[in-house]
């Protein structure tokens, strides 16, 4: 597979941005609810939660849930019952 | 490709995503979801609207709206109903709640949208080669030698990274999910992310071995 060139850059990106200490996606999920309260709360993300938007930065799949979970959210804040 | 535990490499984590934590967390809603029937009955009842509502706002506009809320909804309730003692209490139930059924919702949106999607062109015999092209296009605007960095690199992918850590890089930069990846390849969402995740480090470690300053190729390709 010769890889094109939006793909080599794509490839150089995540390699400049990685990180040994990265979260996994389980501990991600873990620490998903705690966060989100945080980002809508327009609270500053404090030290033990940064790995979360760092492993959000790299997963695409955790991302979209992310992106997800705050249009849920935001709707049902927007729409009470 | 089988990207699940084997002792051929240490690439792959544990497989058994299940976890069983009780958090011992005593929360308004998990007592009533824990309640005598009829209180639980009218927690589910009221959960199971909260869920509906915020799913309907987050599913309708993703995977073409292959799924709807009523879909996925029962089998979030249930998920959540067998995890209250994974709940640890760090953020309001309704909130954690969401977590869980927004991720079932949107794997389950992810599964019916890639459906189709063969992995066999990525079981050909070239599955793990990964071959970086010379292209001109690929502006270098600093003064890093384009060239040396990509001849490095590909030393790299051919010489220190796996055949299944190739396999998932190659399948991701073709725009699979990883949690994708991983069912169709009988592994785990968090295996194969951490197969892609070792090998990136790998590679920005050999580069850095190589003189090669990864701010810097990062701000050259960007």
């Amino acid at each position: 597979m010769s890889l094109s060139k939006d793909q080599t850059k794509s490839l150089l990106a995540f390699v400049a941005s990685s990180k040994s200490d990265e979260m996994d996606c389980d501990s991600c999920f873990d620490h998903m609810a705690d966060f989100v309260e945080k980002e809508l709360a327009g609270e500053e993300i404090p030290a033990a939660l940064q790995k979360v938007q760092r492993h959000l930065d790299q997963c695409a799949c955790c991302d979209d849930e992310h992106n997800a979970l705050l249009e849920g959210l935001k709707a049902l804040t927007d729409q009470p019952s | 490709m089988n990207l699940s535990k084997s002792t051929e490499s240490p690439d792959s984590l544990d497989t058994n995503s299940s976890r069983t934590i009780d958090t011992g967390v005593t929360d308004p809603w998990v007592e009533r979801l824990r309640g005598e029937p009829d209180i639980r009955d009218a927690a589910i009842t009221e959960l199971r609207d909260i869920l509906l509502r915020g799913l309907s706002a987050s599913m309708a506009k993703r995977y073409g709206g292959c799924l709807q809320a009523e879909d996925v909804v029962q089998d979030a309730l249930i998920k959540i109903l067998d995890s209250l003692d994974q709940f640890a209490g760090r953020s309001r139930f309704t909130t954690w709640a969401m977590t869980v059924a927004t991720r079932i919702g949107i794997s389950e949106m992810r599964r019916k949208r890639y459906q189709d999607v063969s992995i066999e062109s990525f079981t050909s015999e070239d599955a793990t080669k990964i071959e970086i092209a010379v292209d001109d296009g690929i502006s270098a605007e600093s003064n890093l030698d384009r060239g040396s960095l990509i001849e490095t690199l590909q030393g790299l992918i051919d010489n220190v990274l796996s055949e299944k850590q190739r396999f998932a890089i190659r399948a991701s930069l073709e725009g699979l999910p990883v949690e994708v990846i991983a069912e169709k390849t009988g592994s785990n969402r968090n295996s194969v992310y951490k197969l892609v995740h070792d090998a990136r480090v790998k590679l920005r470690s050999g580069l850095e071995a190589a003189g090669i300053d990864s701010d810097q190729f990062a701000t050259t390709f960007a």
